[in-house]
């Protein structure tokens, strides 16, 4: 981080720039990168959290009680000024196949959230790595359309073909092409005015009305046979009991599914916060009146708080799947807390917990 | 790590129901094929072969025939180079060859003239088994061979010096030699052999018929000089506050291994598994009590590795992972059912023969009963073979047996020494 009011210089270009800057308005250079959950690099020194032993075997046990040190992105909290995340492996899985990447940066109108959950499909190839991949990819498209001015619905469409890309390179790269990497897709650009919200597949998003529960709703349908079969008029309780109800009908994947994907936009009538979410969190609270009970009040002025809640219910409930929570308060930057910027390298981030 | 390194294999269901302590896993251990090119295959390398020459040794006279004839046959197997001694064993120890107490280099000469003093063995005196292994141990060490090796022949009890000494002897010669012991005849004891070569790491068995020993020795001595490296030490580390419950060889025998522990670091034990040959494999029944985690916690239960001349070679890796998926902590692994089984078959066996022998018949059937239907599940099919000449099997499956009235001594020794040979079952 860098110190308010020292002036700085764009890495690329050398012309001058403001500290808080997170593009070089000269050359389009990302000075606030993304971030994503995988990519928060481990320490130089580790220790246990069982037992404090700093000696690690390279397995990543600790040498003095035997315990496996929690990975990379076993567990992972990301905050940035205008969005906050946390995901979890839960306890039923032993690696966490959920993603999240977050970026916030400037348009002309103002400051502009933006964030993408993807959740890897267990039964493909390197799940875990097919959700960073897409995530990765399609946060960078985002960035840049928002920087751009592009139109948030077209781009968010772009943001989808650009994972389903990587997924692609992923399976190239590992032969992996008999049982293709594939992944679910929820994103969500937040801007002053608006909120652009993308999906395939059965991750989530809500709008948690600071107003409350009755005004909050469910901004995306899964693409599920439980939601077919509550479309054609089943009860979601119903189809939910169903044994193929998790049964995803749509997909990033390199298999390249042809099912398109959703896009929906909103404008919000007051403050809130925009939630995704993987199906590990709803799964034990579908309804979006539950959700913003829990949720409220803080979840527009404390995001990660509010995720790191969300989270910990999904694991106290069962945590049979990974969990993946990520909030972003609306209208973005009307949080403030002393001594934020919204510079934040990603170094800084991602520590587990 | 070389080519060249022992390989650590680890068999195990890491899965442990919520606040289970206990974690199971079969360790197999394989020595390289190429083993025998790491060390020099001859110098470093001694014999001694202990001959039985009580007076008993001459009823029947084949005894003490078959006996030089089988010593002399395993001499001839002895390579160049390998240094070597012969000791006639009575209530004393003698050096028979060479004479003064050290040891021979062989070369064709030396083996002629070792075998036409051999020929010259005459039985006469008592047995005192302590002092054979005393005078072994010193001969074996007096050159610089560090791969040592002996065979021990007998024919009758340890009759003429006390216990203790025995005792003595053989914790004075752990460590030094290994010793494979054979008794020839039925009128032996079994335990007591089965000490001597437990502690010193070799094998027991019996050779009812005299004229059986010549082979026998021959296969024994192709055995020792196919070994390669000596001392080689299992080395188990264990969590922080975790309890070791046993350390067992399982194949090709089982042998007890958890009170030979050497400490080794603060949180590591070695245990002895002598000397190893070329692509030797040998499986190992390792159990670890830890501190239970946690639902979704993962702990390292155990670090398996060999030490091969105080090297640290092959890596195996017990795991811990605490889940509240049942479909997971309820699997069996197979080879630690099949193990624990095949150790179970020889406990049943021992304590079955121990039984009938105190006069219990109904634990001594219900045991060997018990024996039957583990050998036949498991397709031990050589323990089946000898328990069916100690039992009359009614019904294999459920183990439903009845005593044999006349049971043949040396069926039952067999029964007894061979009781601890166990099957493997994957691969």
């Amino acid at each position: 981080m860098t110190a308010a009011g020292e002036s700085v210089s764009c890495p690329t270009c050398g012309q001058p720039v403001w500290p808080d800057d997170n593009f070089c308005e000269a050359c389009s250079t990302d000075l606030a990168p993304a971030v994503t959950s995988g990519d928060s690099s481990q320490p130089a020194t580790r220790q246990c959290p069982n037992c404090a032993g700093t000696s690690i075997t390279p397995e990543g046990y600790c040498e003095s009680c035997g315990r496996k040190l929690p990975a990379g992105n076993d567990h992972v909290e990301l905050e940035l000024d205008l969005v906050a995340g946390v995901t979890d492996k839960g306890l039923r899985h032993s690696r966490n196949e959920d993603a999240m990447a977050l970026a916030t940066t400037q348009s002309k109108a103002g400051p502009v959230a933006l964030a993408v959950v993807c959740d890897g499909v267990s039964t493909s190839s390197h799940p875990d790595e097919a959700s960073q991949a897409a995530s990765q990819a399609a946060v960078q498209v985002l960035l840049a359309a928002v920087r751009g001015g592009s139109d948030l619905g077209v781009s968010s469409v772009g943001a989808v073909k650009a994972a389903q890309k990587a997924l692609a390179e992923l399976a190239d790269s590992a032969r992996l092409h008999a049982n293709a990497p594939s992944a679910t897709f929820v994103s969500a650009v937040v801007t002053a005015e608006q909120v652009t919200v993308c999906w395939l597949g059965d991750s989530r998003a809500y709008w948690i009305d600071a107003d409350g529960p009755a005004t909050s709703r469910q901004l995306t349908v899964d693409d599920s046979i439980a939601a077919e079969l509550v479309a054609r008029g089943l009860s979601e309780a119903e189809a939910m009991a169903l044994p193929q109800a998790h049964v995803v009908t749509g997909w990033i994947g390199a298999d390249a599914s042809d099912a398109q994907p959703h896009v929906t936009v909103f404008d919000p009538q007051g403050a809130g916060a925009v939630l995704l979410c993987s199906d590990g969190l709803w799964n034990y609270q579908p309804d979006v009146a539950g959700l913003a009970e829990m949720a409220l009040p803080d979840a527009v002025r404390d995001p990660l708080r509010t995720a790191a809640t969300l989270v910990k219910f999904a694991i106290e409930s069962g945590g049979s799947d990974n969990v993946t929570v990520v909030l972003i308060p609306f209208p973005p930057g009307t949080r403030t807390r002393p001594g934020d910027t919204s510079v934040i390298a990603a170094t800084d981030l991602g520590d587990p917990r | 790590m070389s080519q060249s390194d022992f390989t650590v294999e680890i068999f195990q269901n890491e899965y442990l129901t919520a606040g289970a302590r206990e974690v199971n896993s079969i360790v197999t251990v394989t020595a390289p094929d190429d083993l025998a090119r790491a060390t020099d295959a001859t110098t470093g390398r001694a014999e001694a072969i202990i001959i039985d020459c009580s007076g008993s040794m001459d009823y029947p006279h084949a005894k003490i025939v078959q006996a030089r004839a089988a010593t002399q046959a395993a001499l001839d197997v002895v390579r160049d180079g390998v240094a070597f001694a012969v000791i006639a064993g009575t209530e004393v120890a003698r050096p028979v060859f060479p004479n003064d107490g050290s040891l021979v280099i062989a070369s064709p000469q030396t083996r002629q003239a070792a075998k036409q003093v051999v020929g010259n063995l005459r039985p006469g005196g008592g047995t005192a088994m302590g002092s054979w292994l005393r005078l072994a141990r010193q001969m074996l060490t007096s050159g610089s061979a560090g791969l040592r090796h002996a065979i021990l022949l007998t024919d009758g009890k340890n009759e003429h010096e006390a216990p203790e000494q025995l005792t003595t002897a053989i914790s004075e010669c752990d460590g030094v030699f290994s010793c494979d012991c054979r008794g020839v005849g039925t009128d032996w004891q079994v335990a007591e052999l089965r000490r001597i070569s437990t502690a010193l790491l070799g094998t027991v068995d019996i050779v009812p018929d005299p004229s059986g020993l010549t082979a026998d020795f021959e296969a024994m001595m192709a055995t020792a000089m196919g070994k390669a490296v000596a001392d080689v030490a299992l080395r188990v580390w264990t969590p922080q506050s975790a309890e070791l419950q046993f350390v067992k060889q399982v194949a090709p025998t089982v042998d007890d291994l958890t009170g030979r522990r050497t400490q080794s670091g603060p949180q590591a034990g070695d245990y002895p598994t002598g000397a190893w040959g070329g692509g030797e494999s040998r499986d190992y029944h390792v159990c670890v009590q830890v501190n239970a985690a946690a639902v979704g916690q993962e702990m390292l239960a155990s670090r398996i590795s060999l030490i091969v001349g105080g090297q640290v070679q092959g890596q195996g890796l017990v795991r811990a992972v605490w889940t509240d998926d049942e479909a997971l902590s309820t699997r069996i692994n197979a080879n630690v059912a099949h193990y624990t089984g095949q150790a179970e078959l020889a406990k049943a066996i021992q304590d079955g023969l121990e039984a009938r022998k105190q006069g219990d018949e109904e634990i001594a059937t219900a045991k060997l009963g018990r024996a039957v239907a583990l050998a036949q599940e498991s397709g031990n099919e050589d323990t089946a073979r000898l328990l069916a000449k100690v039992v009359d099997v009614v019904d294999a499956a459920t183990g439903t047996v009845r005593l044999k009235k006349k049971i043949d001594d040396a069926d039952e020794m067999a029964l007894d020494t061979r009781s601890t040979k166990t099957v493997r079952t994957r691969k």
